[in-house]
């Protein structure tokens, strides 16, 4: 099937290690780029580096950009790590709008730099909506979250999502 | 009332924060893990994790990019 390139990505580590638990990565496959701090290249090398490796998805390896004052500020602000300071870095300077982020405070300090960020659970629904993947695909790997993957999710919430997944997609 | 802890921390953190310590940002070691304890939870409150949850799937299900 023939697919459509969307926009440009920058990624935190967290989507990519657990949409590969998931043999999932194919989701982001619509993406022209998805550009991987070199902080984060390493922090998923060192876990998961088989996530690095996927032939329809374009990772692109990022030099550590040029640190800046602004985002050194809000990492100590709200506790970011290396990857996720770099990766907002190379969102203001790339221009990117949207981050793909697991951590509440990468999210936190993305909303307030007007950077939109969205985790795994939503790359998970919007493959759908992309065709790339099929609702019953979706659901099911939406079930397996708890014993596949890494990702903690408070399991009544999980639920709520899958029930909602489900009703729209009905 | 307080609970002690036994964590493993990698040495570089760990040096890190006795360096802290040495130069008098912080009193002493305990004091480092209660702040940075406080802090992380501060920025990664369940209730902000969880609306950041809903949001997503609303993007999922229904966004335009």
């Amino acid at each position: 099937m023939a697919v459509t390139r969307h926009s440009v990505v920058v990624a935190d580590a967290g989507p990519l290690i657990h949409l590969d638990e998931l043999n999932a990565l194919d989701v982001l496959s619509d993406y022209a780029a998805v550009f991987v701090p070199n902080a984060v290249w390493l922090e998923v090398q060192h876990h998961r580096p088989q996530a690095l490796q996927h032939a329809n998805v374009n990772l692109i390896r990022q030099l550590p950009p040029t640190p800046s004052a602004r985002i050194n500020a809000m990492a100590a602000i709200y506790t970011l790590h290396n990857g996720e300071r770099e990766a907002l870095t190379l969102c203001l300077d790339h221009s990117v709008g949207m981050l793909l982020t697991d951590d509440t405070a990468a999210r936190l300090a993305a909303k307030s730099l007007n950077i939109s960020a969205h985790g795994t659970l939503g790359l998970l629904l919007r493959a759908v909506r992309q065709k790339l993947r099929t609702s019953f695909e979706i659901l099911a790997l939406l079930a397996a979250i708890p014993q596949q993957t890494t990702l903690h999710i408070r399991p009544s919430l999980l639920s709520e999502v899958i029930a909602r997944a489900k009703t729209e997609w009905e | 009332m307080s609970s002690a802890i036994h964590a493993e921390i990698p040495d570089q953190l760990w040096q890190q924060a006795q360096t802290l310590v040495r130069q008098g940002w912080a009193s002493n070691m305990e004091e480092v893990v209660n702040e940075s304890l406080r802090r992380y939870l501060e920025s990664h409150q369940d209730v902000l994790t969880e609306s950041f949850i809903q949001e997503d799937v609303e993007w999922g299900l229904h966004g335009s990019n």
